[in-house]
């Protein structure tokens, strides 16, 4: 039978779609033809003004970015700068950041199981989700008074050590984890009615997810054995043992597992940051061509350059954010403000999949697909 | 080899000049051989276009592609210079789908066309808006308003005293 071709809006205000993203669907009868994605409405021009701050102003810009992992924002900006000025880095402050990435990285994951699961039709999890989340939410205050919003990664460490009582609660946190993970896989992933809806859906080919740019846990559920933190190591990542989490399937399902995993393989490595993390100063004190300061130096500015001049040059750099690849590229001409920086983000990138994923799906199993590239607004639009 | 060293053997008379951007081999070509080096590119392994940026320089445009391969580990970077007046460079979206929005978002910030793009249109900022933001000679003076229209479409305006009003 023959009908005629409808156009659905979605979004761009609409639960699902994760913030304000607008999908314009072509539908013949149930089924998606074509899919537009509109996107821009949280456009706030952070590469714009990065060229009006000084280097260290903009890490607080960055935490805006993808603000449910705001620590791996911050990580990726300083790492580019320290590249490009050459700041070295205690080890004790290298051990605390990855301590915080990894934290971020299962505070992601729960947020986005939980909020994949509510848009499915399952509200026990995000409940499930956002209970463990407070637990680390609360470490992340102990750490610098922001529940969200960090500005705590700073060129040359951190920007303050870890207070006093930290580990202990580190430690519950971690015990308390492991068995929680066990309860969302029995809660979830044998669910029958949870596999219909994620199995052989959103299909995509390895070569396609390629192409299309698709990074991170996204790419690694269609068999790409990948991990920026394996093959371009940063920080202390080559002193610690974990793996690459891969799911071979190509489909929904396959890309909700790899965030499961990769929650178990970050507990793992928070375990060895804890055995292993040494004494120290949690940031540089060396120079690094500063201007002279105005003004008495705060406790703050004992340890931060708080001005400086990179030497003129140009470096991309990328890390392994919990959504895929984060990268900076900061352009110095040799005054105290960047020249250009731009922002490779994730969700940008692993978006441009979706069209060519729900052709031919129907709209729930859009809102299924969607819900396991784990995309932010905030990090798409930028 | 370094890729960049391979690259500017097949290809003598397109490459300016090789060199090393923070570990990454680095090939400076010119603007009318990308197309073909590009191909070469894929060819080569580098199944990954990781990032375009355009970078406004007020006397020319420089336009950078990091390009990474899964099977080799390997990183390139290929730089192209663009005449300040008339900047225009081939699209690469027929060989990385990623190219698709990358190359808007280039045009719509910076400014840059890209011959043979399919959809050649803004990205993140409104259609009607005036001027590209991350050139350096952009005004920051001028406010731009943006509503929405009868049928959703967006009205951008240099005049916000009616905006209460609606």
């Amino acid at each position: 039978m023959k009908t005629e071709e409808l156009l659905i809006n979605m979004g761009p205000v609409h639960p699902s779609t994760h913030g304000v993203l607008r999908f314009k669907l072509t539908m013949d009868g149930e089924i998606i033809k074509k899919c537009e994605i509109v996107m821009g409405y949280l456009h706030r021009g952070t590469e714009k003004l990065g060229e009006m701050k000084t280097y260290l102003q903009f890490v607080p810009y960055t935490d805006r970015l993808d603000y449910i992992s705001a620590f791996p924002n911050n990580y990726a900006y300083v790492k580019a700068v320290e590249e490009l000025a050459g700041i070295e880095v205690p080890l004790r402050a290298e051990y605390i950041r990855v301590l915080t990435l990894e934290l971020n990285r299962i505070v992601n994951h729960l947020v986005m199981i939980g909020s994949l699961l509510l848009d499915l039709g399952g509200s026990t999890m995000i409940m499930w989700g956002f209970r463990e989340r407070e637990n680390a939410l609360q470490l992340f205050e102990m750490l610098c008074g922001a529940r969200m919003t960090f500005n705590y990664i700073r060129p040359g460490g951190v920007r303050e050590d870890l207070p006093e009582g930290f580990m202990p609660k580190l430690n519950e946190f971690i015990k308390d984890m492991e068995h929680r993970i066990d309860d969302y896989e029995e809660l979830i992933s044998g669910n029958e009615i949870f596999m219909m809806r994620m199995k052989n859906i959103g299909v995509l080919s390895a070569e396609d997810a390629i192409s299309h740019g698709m990074t991170g846990p996204s790419l690694r559920g269609h068999g790409v054995n990948y991990d920026i933190r394996k093959i371009e190591p940063y920080s202390v990542y080559p002193d610690l043992d974990f793996r690459a989490c891969v799911r071979n399937e190509c489909d929904s399902f396959a890309r909700y597992m790899v965030r499961i995993d990769e929650m178990r393989e970050s507990l793992h490595i928070l375990r060895q940051v804890v055995d292993a993390m040494p004494e120290g100063k949690p940031a540089s004190q060396a120079k690094y061509g500063i201007a002279p300061l105005t003004g008495a130096p705060t406790a703050v500015s004992t340890y931060f350059p708080r001005i400086f001049t990179p030497p003129p040059g140009e470096v991309y750099s990328r890390i392994e954010a919990p959504k895929g690849e984060l990268g900076f590229y900061v352009v110095s001409d040799g005054t105290i403000k960047p020249y250009r920086i731009k922002i490779r983000s994730p969700s940008f990138c692993n978006l441009t999949a979706i069209p060519k994923m729900v052709e031919g799906l129907m709209i729930p199993d859009l809102i299924a697909a969607f819900g396991t590239i784990d995309v932010v607004l905030g990090d798409v639009d930028r | 080899m370094n890729p960049a060293e391979e690259i500017k053997q097949l290809f003598p008379g397109s490459v300016v000049s090789t060199g090393i951007q923070t570990n990454k081999p680095m090939a400076t070509i010119k603007k009318e051989d990308l197309l073909i080096i590009a191909e070469k590119v894929k060819e080569m392994g580098f199944d990954n276009l990781s990032l375009i940026t355009g970078i406004d320089y007020r006397d020319r445009f420089e336009i950078i592609y990091n390009f990474f391969s899964y099977a080799k580990k390997q990183n390139l970077v290929l730089k192209v210079v663009l005449d300040h007046d008339k900047p225009e460079i081939d699209s690469l979206e027929s060989h990385w789908k990623v190219a698709d929005w990358l190359e808007r978002e280039t045009y719509d910030l910076v400014g840059i066309k890209f011959r043979g793009h399919p959809n050649l249109k803004r990205i993140l900022l409104p259609d009607g808006w005036v001027g590209h933001p991350l050139r350096k000679d952009y005004d920051m003076s001028v406010d731009q308003f943006v509503t929405l229209g009868e049928d959703g479409e967006d009205i951008v305006s240099t005049d916000g005293s009616n905006l209460l009003r609606r």
